[in-house]
């Protein structure tokens, strides 16, 4: 088991390393060659590990695949709980990785989806330069992925949820571009920022027991079990965790990253961006939920809160947009706020009552169902939009109008992806948002009914909005013709828009989504009259939305406009102006600091130890015309206003005086009548001394 | 006997080097440095490895922790103050410490200085700072250290001199101006130890002598405050660290190196010695020394990091980013507290060998470009490729992020504050050292960023220009023990929990 986990964790990173070699020489179009080949065994062999490990995980008693929500339960509570395998002495700690439900399930989404990617990847990255450093920081962030994925404490989560999000930054930056790097700056502070908001809650959270960090197996820590550690810590810890994944994850209200960087990310990087990264996030967020936060119910409460936001904020952001790829970033935020709905309804009915059990499940369920249906949609979505980009090499929805036409394949795979989010019946987001919009009805146990209401009205507005923004991408793709016919021509022209790898992957993908729609759709009961009613109430919505906003006021003379100013941008307009303001008091007061004991050394200079002229080395004149005249000159200048000129002060007056003295003096002393005058004082002294004795 | 030889070695070569003539082979000149660079690397080695005596040093519980088991005394000043030698724990941890910068750094002059003048003088003063360092390491009581101490200021300030010009001597005389007050600073706390002690020599848990101190707590607590001062002047602490960002970086690079990895870090260690060995951590735990020392040393981490990221000229960018770090390890030391005292310890370790790392990159880029500003650097990632990928890696590094050293000697510092049970610092120390790991991201990794994906692209392809090898592998070097700290910390840290077992043994009860 161990060694299957260390194979699942660092197999990835060895095979970075191997790219990175082989492909070095990419001006030769064999070490580019030599360098796919590696990346494509890795993948692969990553699939087939990550399989082989749930199958082990399996026969040690693991829960299996079938039942994901299982690991959120209290240990104990469900069966099979997980055999947790440490790996001593590493990073000044211990690394604990399980293989249970949830985090098998998602190493494998993970793996399968790295895999359709990197394949893809050949086709979409063929033209551009610095493949084989971005196959290098593929395969890196794959390894780190599975680590977050498979950890069973949050100190191994945390190691490897940091090299991932490092390691993904230069996925954002690969052009190199001036906005790729600006968008790639905004993805690095947030992750920056993100993982030192968990540290510290990791500090918060620790006690003087590695244990209190565990969030598989047999310990717990929640609010009934603390003791050595006050509950305003833990709420602190758990709101700045909170902060960190749910950075990460892409909500509200730190959801800035994703519309930028995802635009300027090639098509395969957002597809696991979106499909992937941003689940690292809601695992964290979950593991927060319900291990730390089990039974808690304000806490599920804000997630429940932040989930309707988030949604809802995403879909209208996305409603609005006009570029391809953004429109999707955007929707992904919306469908992480599905997903923390789910979360934040298990949170609430966590620890209650039996009543509340049948909640739990349903909500766990639709939450977990829903991400991995969004990582498979947004698959399928990215990678459809990425065929658009390679061939066009733009995005904006007024340029690329009227691609899709008289294409088949790409037609039916993103219109497999548009009715998947959309949640139209037999297919799979169907399936999912009926079960978290069941969990919505059943809240009503828990919460007011207007609350409770509102809730569900929220949800299924933003339903609709996923259906009406789906619908204007879709419409202007694949009916809609480009409003230059030539151009137009030569779009429908085109037959080669794709390798025949790709499109088989594309293909795969996407019948992935109504087969498992119908699969979990029977397993979960979900084709009854309530369900097909609340989705039908969706779509409604959405066609309305469509037809009377998105048409009219979306749309002027047949083009599609941006009604979302530029400067409503919660980055520029707040995030970064706070961080620069603030950037600047502090420096402002470091400065003062740092110039302080100078500034003191240079004060004691001028005062205390100032190097003041010695006595005798005054300009001129003595020490008493000095003392005098600088007496004089200062009660004169009490009187007057300007300063008396050097010549005309007392001090140089005395002074001149003095030496007129000093050198008349000196001319006295030495000439010969002053030494006769001296020698007649002598003999009258003398003769004075005769006469008296 | 090996510990005089360990001093010796370096100070003899040093002096036939400066009082020598000219030496017309510079190949030869640079054989024999490095030749006595080696050799007093061995000495140091074979002091540790004898005083260890074949005890397994890792599982603790030897005399090394307690007393030290070697001990030479050299002469007496007078009555009672002996000069004298002793081989402890922290010793040997900082003598091999010095030796694994001191040498590649050495080696990494070899190149450098082809472009510097008066190699000979700079290598002779090279090699006597080791000397200095290496009875410094190994003192064993107050009265030596002092000594070594100012020996060891007066003989780093060749190095700081080094290229002449009006800039360097004017930073030289601060250097030298801070490092005189920190010094009496000092000469004014040993006047009292002297006076209320048992003994001038190490002693794990202090030596004051009760029946003395009685009633007199209060002088003494100002004398361990003053002595904190004097030594934090060479650590750079906040309000005389102004010597160091103006210093350092007008010294030659390899200087600068071993300035910001280790002579900083000899300021660590006189501060290792108050607290521990002479006041002894009781007598100062709670007490109002702890908590303005502790606010001195959060001030500095944020003002260090915050001009860091103000500041445009590489060198004095990483300058300013020791003044921030090297609070770090006093952090750790302030909280009393056994893991803080180890997250010290490991960070003493990490940050020698990033920072000199980062500074031998700075050379190199000097050495190939010409270039100081850090404006001036966008494009040179594609220039120079592995010394900017290694710069990468230690900012990773600096920054804390796993699986790098700085990441673990972070956990243990953080967990070391919230465990250290003061009042108000248990929250805001660990704070403050991530918003300074911020900031520390703010100014280090755009560069590397603009290194490698910024500039302006001539056309195809760019000359690559890795400086020379003998550059090039002292980097690399740095940047992989920088990795294996990061990745198997548990041999360090055993060792230094080995030492904090003795030294705090409250911190055990937490």
């Amino acid at each position: 088991m161990k060694e299957y986990i260390a194979l699942a964790v660092l197999w990835p990173f060895g095979g970075a390393a191997l790219t990175w070699i082989l492909g070095r020489k990419q001006e030769k179009a064999a070490g580019y060659a030599r360098g796919n080949i590696m990346a494509a065994i890795t993948v692969l062999g990553e699939v087939a590990v990550v399989l082989g490990l749930c199958f082990a995980g399996r026969l040690t008693g693991n829960a299996g695949l079938a039942d994901p929500a299982g690991v959120f339960y209290p240990a104990g509570q469900k069966a099979g709980t997980a055999a947790i395998v440490y790996w001593q002495h590493i990073c000044g700690g211990t690394f604990c990785f399980a293989v249970d439900g949830f985090r098998g399930l998602y190493a494998l989404t993970a793996a399968f989806m790295w895999a359709v990617c990197t394949l893809f990847s050949f086709d979409y990255m063929a033209h551009y330069p610095h493949k084989t450093r971005y196959y290098f920081f593929l395969l890196l962030t794959l390894g780190a992925t599975e680590g977050v994925f498979l950890s069973a404490d949050f100190f191994t989560m945390f190691v490897f949820f940091e090299i991932m999000s490092l390691a993904s930054y230069v996925w954002v930056a690969q052009d190199e571009r001036k906005e790729s790097l600006r968008a790639a700056e905004t993805y690095l502070a947030i992750a920056v920022i993100g993982g030192l908001c968990i540290l510290m809650g990791m500090f918060l959270l620790y006690g003087n027991d590695m244990r209190n960090l565990s969030t598989a197996g047999e310990i717990m820590l929640s609010i009934s079990r603390q003791g050595e550690i006050s509950r305003g810590r833990i709420a602190a810890a758990g709101l700045l965790m909170l902060a960190g994944f749910g950075a990460k994850a892409g909500s509200v209200p730190l959801h800035i990253w994703l519309p930028k960087a995802h635009p300027v990310a090639p098509a395969p990087a957002s597809a696991l961006l979106s499909g992937i990264l941003t689940k690292t996030g809601v695992f964290g967020v979950m593991l927060l939920t319900l291990r730390l936060f089990w039974g808690d119910k304000r806490f599920g409460t804000l997630i429940l809160i932040l989930g309707l936001c988030t949604m809802l904020t995403g879909a209208v952001l996305a409603l609005f947009s006009v570029d391809l790829k953004r429109t999707l970033a955007c929707s992904s935020v919306s469908q992480i706020g599905f997903i923390f709905t789910g979360v934040g309804a298990a949170g609430i009915f966590s620890g209650g009552t039996a009543a509340s059990e049948e909640g739990l499940l349903v909500s766990l369920n639709g939450g977990i169902l829903h991400m991995i249906n969004h990582s498979l949609i947004k698959l399928v979505l990215f990678c459809a939009a990425g065929v658009v980009f390679m061939n066009l090499h733009k995005l904006d929805l007024n340029e690329i109008r009227g691609f899709g036409r008289k294409k088949p394949l790409l037609h039916a795979v993103f219109l497999a992806g548009a009715l998947g989010i959309a949640g139209v019946p037999l297919f799979n987001g169907y399936v999912s948002k009926s079960l978290l919009h069941e969990s919505l009805l059943l809240l009503r146990k828990e919460w007011p009914l207007p609350w409770a209401r509102a809730a569900e009205w929220i949800f299924i507005c933003a339903g609709g909005c996923t259906a009406a923004y789906m619908a204007k991408l879709y419409v202007a793709l694949f009916w809609e013709k480009n409003s230059e016919e030539a151009v137009q021509k030569t779009y429908e022209e085109k037959k080669r828009y794709m390798k025949p790898l790709s499109g088989a992957l594309l293909g795969t993908a996407a019948a992935l989504l109504p087969a498992l729609g119908v699969g979990a759709g029977i397993r979960e009961g979900v084709f009854n009259g309530e369900s097909l009613w609340g989705a039908l109430l969706s779509l409604l919505i959405g066609a309305g939305i469509y037809l009377l906003f998105v048409r009219p006021v979306l749309m002027k003379n047949g083009r599609y406009i941006n009604r979302w100013k530029p400067e409503w941008d919660l980055e520029e307009r707040v995030y970064r102006p706070l961080l620069n303001g603030l950037a600047f008091v502090l420096s402002v007061i470091c400065r003062f600091l740092d110039n302080l004991t100078d500034w003191l050394i240079a004060g004691l200079r001028r005062s205390v130890y100032r190097d003041s002229p010695l006595p005798h080395e005054l300009e001129e004149g003595n020490v008493l015309t000095h003392a005098a005249g600088v007496a004089l000159d200062g009660g004169r200048n009490i009187f007057r206003r300007e300063k008396t000129p050097r010549e005309r002060s007392f001090e140089h007056k005395l002074a001149m005086f003095a030496e007129e003295q000093k050198e008349n003096r000196i001319m006295i002393g030495r000439s010969l009548s002053f030494g006769l005058l001296l020698f007649c004082v002598g003999l009258v002294m003398t003769l004075v001394y005769i006469l008296l004795i | 006997m090996m510990i005089l030889t360990a001093i010796f070695i370096p100070a003899a070569a040093g002096l036939i080097l400066l009082l020598g003539p000219e030496w017309k082979n510079r190949k030869r000149l640079r054989v024999f440095t490095g030749a006595a660079l080696a050799a007093s690397f061995l000495a140091a080695c074979a002091v540790v490895s004898l005083s260890m005596g074949g005890n397994n040093v890792f599982t603790g519980g030897n005399s090394m922790f307690t007393g030290g088991n070697s001990m030479f005394t050299l002469f007496n000043l007078t009555t009672g103050l002996p000069v004298f030698f002793k081989v402890d724990g922290v010793g040997c941890f900082f003598a091999v410490l010095t030796g694994l910068l001191w040498v590649p750094a050495g080696i990494y002059s070899f190149a450098y200085m082809e472009h510097e003048w008066k190699e000979k003088r700079y290598y002779g003063f090279y090699l006597l700072s080791y000397a200095m360092l290496t009875g410094l390491e190994f003192s064993g009581n107050l009265i030596t250290l002092y000594l070594f101490y100012e020996g060891m200021s007066l003989l780093t300030l060749p190095l700081v001199l080094h290229n002449g010009s009006r800039e360097a001597i004017m930073a030289g005389l601060k250097y030298l101006f801070f490092s005189l007050a920190g010094a009496y600073m000092v000469l004014f706390g040993l006047f009292l130890l002297n006076r209320f002690g048992n003994t001038l020599s190490f002693t794990p848990g202090g030596v004051l002598d009760p029946t003395l101190t009685e009633g007199r707590e209060g002088i003494l607590l100002v004398g361990a405050f003053v002595m904190l001062l004097g030594f934090g002047v060479k650590a750079g602490m906040f309000p005389l660290h102004a010597w160091l960002p103006t210093a350092h970086p007008v010294a030659p690079a390899p200087a600068s190196a071993v300035l910001s990895g280790m002579i900083v870090k000899c300021g660590v260690l006189g501060v290792i010695r108050t607290v521990y060995y002479l006041f002894g951590a009781d007598f100062l735990r709670g007490t109002w020394v702890q908590q303005v020392w502790m606010t001195l040393i959060l001030l500095t981490v944020l003002l260090g990091s915050m001009m860091a990221y103000r500041e445009k000229g590489f060198k004095k960018r990483l300058a300013y980013s020791t003044v921030s770090q090297v609070s770090y390890i006093l952090f750790g030391l302030a909280t009393l507290q056994q893991e803080g005292f180890t997250g010290a310890f490991l960070h003493t370790a990490a940050h020698a060998m990033m920072k000199c790392g980062l500074f031998l990159v700075a050379g190199a880029v000097i050495f190939k470009t010409g270039k100081t500003r850090v404006e001036e650097l966008s494009g040179i990632g594609r220039r120079m490729p592995v010394t900017m990928g290694c710069y990468t890696l230690l900012s990773l590094s600096l920054i804390g992020i796993p699986p790098f050293g700085g990441f673990v000697s972070k956990w243990y510092l953080g967990r070391g504050g919230v465990n250290s049970g003061l009042p108000v610092f248990d929250i805001l120390g660990p704070a403050v050292l991530l918003v300074s790991a911020l900031l520390t991201a703010g100014y280090l990794l755009p560069i590397s960023i603009r290194g490698f994906l910024g500039g302006e692209e001539t056309g195809g392809k760019t000359e690559r220009e890795e400086a020379p090898f003998l550059m090039l592998a002292p980097i690399l070097l740095f940047t992989a023990l920088v990795t294996l700290l990061g990745l198997f910390p548990d041999k360090v840290t055993a060792f230094v929990t080995g030492i904090a077992d003795v030294l705090v043994k409250e911190g055990l009860a937490g």
